[in-house]
């Protein structure tokens, strides 16, 4: 059995006769004759087995078992009694002995008590292990989970790219046969149409090439204690010549009492410039009613000192479907116009800062942004940390 | 004699793609930016044959198809389906409106799928003028 075991005992007679008994059912027996002692061989020893006397001059049996206890929760420790030190005895059971025995001991039930000791023993040992393989094996397997889905993001990335590229070598394709067909039959207008569509073409692998750099640049963003209304007013400017273009009603409305924003004045530009290109895509679609068709930029304070920018337009709206994709790389509502990777990395760049962006559209009803920035050195709800705090 | 076929689709450089294969293959093609405007001509032309694009803004390919086939006029004009759209897709979105409707709706003559090559347009075309 190879198995230590500590007897403590202030007489020596006893500490001789089960010392015998002990070896002869296969313990390896250490004594000691007072507590102290006891703690000592204890501590160099290590068993997982004690058998103790109550009642000893110095450290009673109850301190010591209260010690090793603290040493080591996992030791079994058995009490040996006198007749009519029930109370002690009890005392100890409920400071966690594994049980008591009585003087004089009859070896058969010192025998059980020890073997109930072991059992114990022997089933905690099994429960650590399959505690420990358990959480092994979930490691393990959450190990796996998160390598699938990455790979499947990326297999997901990779499959999108395929697609666009393919639609773009797909004009490609359409600007050879245009080309080729204009200069043998000396046709100008072929040669004409295959020129503007290789023009188109080029131009939208540019677009993609630009969208993806713009995504996958690992952003360092240089947030300062700016008007939240610049990178707003900016991106106005900048585009309200398109609006004036397709005859769309282009309006910015900026709150009074803005307070300051804790933000990256360029990283916000190009959120906000995604947000308003892709308003006035929607409006530009619905040839009809463009003219009607209106886009409006807002900032303003949002309670708890944080800032909330809004970009609606009242287009075609989105069904719940589109509004699903919505996020989904190289998932575009524009056709073969874009590249599907504004949206994406638009919300990058708010979650980068701790905010949200939010979307409300319905067919027919037009479509809203909201960018919300978080005050300054607030974090949003639902930002799970993942993001430097700014 | 110069057959004619109209060519539906949303993106102008598709459409003049398609609409030059055929005019160098020795058709008259007439080409449309969207269902609503595709049915116009197709009920002022009478074409031979019909190429659409599934997926555009408005009422989109499925509409025209639907409303073609329900002319009594033009429900013969056999329609080829050039699309990003999978043949399957498409497939199950017939069976949809098949159900929606509870009257017969025939599949289309042939499906090209998107980016078209030349080639594949002008088989398929030549496979359903040859049904006619």
């Amino acid at each position: 059995m190879d198995m230590d075991l500590l007897l403590v005992d202030d007489e020596e007679g006893i500490r001789t006769v089960l010392s015998l008994s002990l070896a002869d059912a296969g313990y390896r027996v250490h004594t000691a004759r007072t507590g102290e002692e006891a703690l000592a061989v204890f501590d160099r020893v290590r068993p997982s087995l004690v058998l103790t006397d109550i009642k000893m001059p110095g450290m009673d049996g109850i301190e010591l078992l209260e010690r090793l206890k603290h040493r080591d929760p996992d030791v079994e420790v058995i009490m040996i009694t006198g007749h009519g030190d029930i109370d002690l005895a009890i005392q100890s059971i409920q400071h966690e002995a594994a049980d008591f025995v009585t003087k004089p001991i009859n070896d058969a039930i010192l025998g059980i008590a020890l073997k109930r000791a072991r059992e114990r023993l022997d089933m905690r040992r099994r429960l650590r292990q399959y505690t420990t393989n358990l959480e092994q094996l979930v490691a393990e397997k959450t190990r796996e989970l998160v390598r699938a889905e990455r790979l499947a993001a990326a297999g997901q990335a990779a499959a999108g790219m395929a697609h666009a590229i393919k639609n773009i070598a797909g004009g490609l394709e359409g600007c050879i046969f245009l080309l080729e067909q204009g200069l043998r039959q000396d046709r100008r207008n072929y040669l004409e149409q295959g020129w503007e569509m290789l023009k188109s073409n080029v131009e939208k692998i540019k677009d993609l090439s630009l969208a993806l750099l713009d995504y996958s640049r690992p952003e360092e963003l240089r947030p300062r204690l700016v008007d939240p209304a610049g990178p707003l007013e900016e991106v106005a400017a900048l585009m309200r010549p398109r609006a004036a273009e397709l005859g769309v009603d282009f309006h910015l409305e900026k709150a009074p009492d803005l307070p300051q924003a804790l933000l990256d004045p360029e990283a916000m530009h190009r959120c906000l410039l995604n947000l308003v290109v892709n308003a006035l895509d929607a409006c530009a679609e619905d040839q009809e009613r463009r003219a009607s068709c209106r886009v409006e930029l807002r900032v303003e304070p949002e309670s708890g000192g944080g800032v909330r920018y809004v970009v609606r337009d009242t287009g075609p709206g989105m069904d719940t479907q589109a509004m699903d994709m919505l996020f989904t790389l190289f998932f575009s509502t524009k056709g073969g116009a874009g590249t599907g990777l504004g949206l994406a990395s638009s919300r990058k760049i708010v979650e980068q800062h701790g905010g949200a962006l939010d979307v409300e559209s319905a067919p027919g009803q037009g479509t809203a942004f909201f960018v919300r920035l978080p005050a300054p050195g607030v974090r949003a709800a639902g930002d799970k940390g993942k993001n430097p705090t700014i | 004699m110069q057959k004619t076929v109209l060519v539906v689709d949303d993106e102008m450089h598709l459409r003049i793609f398609i609409g030059a294969v055929f005019e160098t293959a020795g058709f008259k093609p007439v080409l449309a930016r969207d269902g609503e405007d595709g049915l116009n001509k197709a009920r002022a032309q009478k074409p031979d044959l019909v190429s659409l694009d599934l997926m555009m803004p408005g009422e989109g390919g499925i509409r025209m198809f639907r409303e073609l086939k329900a002319d009594p006029k033009l429900k013969d004009v056999p329609v080829m389906i050039v699309s990003a759209v999978g043949g399957p897709t498409f497939e199950h979105a017939l069976e949809t409106l098949r159900a929606a409707t509870g009257g017969p709706l025939p599949g289309p003559g042939a499906y090209v799928e998107k980016p078209p090559k030349p080639e594949a347009l002008l088989a398929a075309a030549a496979r359903l003028l040859d049904n006619g």
